[in-house]
């Protein structure tokens, strides 16, 4: 890789043991990745803070250097917002509801966020959320060069926003201001390569959650043109997005009139693809069976909010569940600042006097398989519902899966009863 | 392609250098991170994968692409646990590949001439050449490449 002055002083230790090992890092990163250089960041940096916030454990910039580096007075050299909590992950808010240890435990938590704070004073935002650009207050814009992570964000960064970034978001990229130059920070890895037509009208948001899986499935890591999705919402969006790379590691995708470097319609119809895909209400049945995957109709835990529920859609479990009690423990999960959003209007106190839970800032599968005991599970979520069972296993566990209303009658009667119409 | 054929070379592009050599174990589908990894066991848990629960140890890794969430990771980490593949060779990756090659650092390559899933079952005896890019496959078997 060809190195600035700078970036050789920083390797070199002259700048320091800590830049010196997070340009190691860089250096070393983009060796393997075959990028050519290293690229300064415009745009905004996410990353999973806890007792490092890097990808290898091993030479992460670790917990006391990064007090070390806040004490000197150091700052992130770009906006940097907190990805969800990690190493260990966290209920950031309404953790006092949620019914497990060590979650539950006031010292625990006062030491995970205790965690947090060298990070903000480093200029972190706590957004601690995997749906952060949600909330965050402050976007990149249209060909800013990022590092961001998780499943939703980088389809949200690259195609919604036509910001640039791979799946690299870390410390090391947020206190140097560079990442390795390569991937999708390149025009020419940004161009569709294939074609997907959906033939079916999509409606509801599970129709979102499970055309992005079989988009995903059908395509892996390649960059698609997609027409026909009609105008979905946000939270259709970045359901959309979650599954797009749970089914696939789609990082970029085209729609035109709805993502920023689209072609035209005119153009799509003059374009050579190696592949072109359509996507039918069967292709979309046959993601709703595989993602069902139990028998026992009795469920034990219902979980909502992967990723992270958004103010709307924590109303609409509200309406689905005023009046009502729940049999079985039920989490709503959304990100912080949404957290505050829905306490002040009341709706934490409807789900808690139903029996539900509303909390923030992290999921099952981030904690690895903590929640309340059960051996079958429900949720609306494609992504979380195909994670949670990995996390769990050796041991067996049941995951139903359907829309939300599907999901809330579980949680109120206890039994599933929803099925595809 | 034959599988008579004793030795098959593919080119492609260092990941991670170093040479190791094993039999493949070789997956015809995406590989999927985070939850549907144990690093600890070395084995994929994602329900319905052809390799669920199949230990990676010891095995020259053989895929086409990843899939899913940047706790794709966890694949490297069966470094810390002694769960690890010998090589890996895949298709197309991107930086979930890469970051979990790192951790892992073992041979490693990628960008190859040819696609690797259609030249390399599983049981092949393989060798990979990290530092050339080079993978010579050999179907007769599980006799040793010669040195």
């Amino acid at each position: 890789m060809r190195l600035t002055q700078a970036e050789e002083r920083m390797l070199n230790g002259e700048e320091g043991y800590i830049k010196k090992k997070a340009m190691t890092f860089l250096v070393r990163y983009g060796e393997a990745a075959g990028a050519e250089r290293l690229i300064d960041l415009d745009g905004t940096a996410d990353f999973h803070p806890g007792l490092y916030a890097s990808w290898f454990p091993e030479t992460a910039i670790t917990l006391d250097e990064i007090k070390e580096l806040a004490a000197r007075g150091e700052r992130f050299k770009v906006p940097t917002f907190g990805n969800k909590p990690g190493s260990p992950a966290f209920i950031v808010h309404g953790w006092e509801d949620c019914g497990v240890w060590p979650q539950n435990d006031p010292d625990c938590h006062a030491e995970y966020l205790a965690r947090m704070k060298p990070y903000m004073q480093m200029g972190m935002i706590p957004a601690l959320s995997c749906d952060y650009y949600l909330i965050s207050s402050f976007l990149p814009t249209a060909g800013q060069h990022c590092a961001w992570g998780e499943s939703s964000a980088i389809p949200w960064v690259n195609a919604i926003l036509g910001a640039r970034a791979n799946y690299d978001g870390c410390f090391e990229a947020a206190y140097l201001g560079k990442i390795p130059a390569y991937d999708m920070h390149l025009d020419e890895n940004r161009k569709p390569t294939r074609l997907v037509e959906c033939q079916v009208e999509l409606k509801t948001d599970m129709d979102y959650d499970l055309f992005g899986w079989a988009v995903g499935e059908k395509i892996g890591v390649e960059v698609p043109v997609i027409t026909g999705i009609g105008k979905p919402t946000y939270s259709q969006l970045v359901k959309m997005n979650s599954t797009l790379n749970t089914g696939g590691q789609v990082r970029m995708y085209h729609v035109p009139g709805l993502t920023p470097e689209a072609p035209h319609p005119g153009e799509v119809a003059a374009m050579k693809f190696k592949e072109k895909y359509s996507i039918d209400r069967n292709d979309l049945k046959k993601v709703y069976e595989k993602i069902n995957y139990a028998s026992k109709r009795s469920v034990d835990f219902v979980y909502l909010g992967c990723p992270h529920y958004n103010i709307i859609e924590i109303q609409k479990v509200v309406s689905l569940l005023k009046g009502r009690k729940v049999r079985v423990p039920m989490w709503v999960m959304t990100n912080p600042w949404t957290f505050k959003m829905a306490e002040q209007m009341g709706y934490r106190d409807t789900l808690v006097q139903a029996g539900a839970a509303l909390l923030s800032g992290t999921c099952p599968g981030m904690m690895e398989g903590c929640m309340p005991p059960a051996d079958v599970i429900a949720t609306d979520s494609a992504k979380q519902n195909y994670y949670i069972t990995g996390f769990i296993d050796p041991r067996p566990l049941q995951a139903w899966y359907g829309s939300v209303e599907d999901c809330v009658e579980a949680a109120v009667t206890g039994k599933w009863e929803g099925q595809w119409s | 392609m034959s599988k008579k054929a004793e030795k098959i070379v593919l080119k492609g592009r260092k990941v991670i250098g170093g040479v190791a050599e094993g039999e493949a174990l070789v997956s015809k589908v995406p590989m999927m991170g985070w939850g549907n990894v144990d690093q600890k066991r070395g084995v994929t848990t994602e329900r319905n994968h052809p390799l669920f629960r199949i230990p990676l140890k010891g095995k020259v890794f053989v895929f086409p692409e990843p899939r899913g969430s940047g706790g794709w990771i966890f694949y490297g980490f069966t470094k810390f646990y002694g769960t690890n593949p010998v090589a890996m060779v895949y298709r197309k990756g991107l930086a979930l590949t890469v970051l979990a090659a790192l951790v892992m650092d073992v041979p490693c390559v990628t960008d190859l001439d040819k696609n690797p899933i259609e030249f390399i079952e599983t049981g092949d005896w393989v060798k990979v050449d990290g530092d050339r890019g080079v993978v010579e496959i050999y179907k007769n078997g599980k006799e040793k490449s010669k040195r």
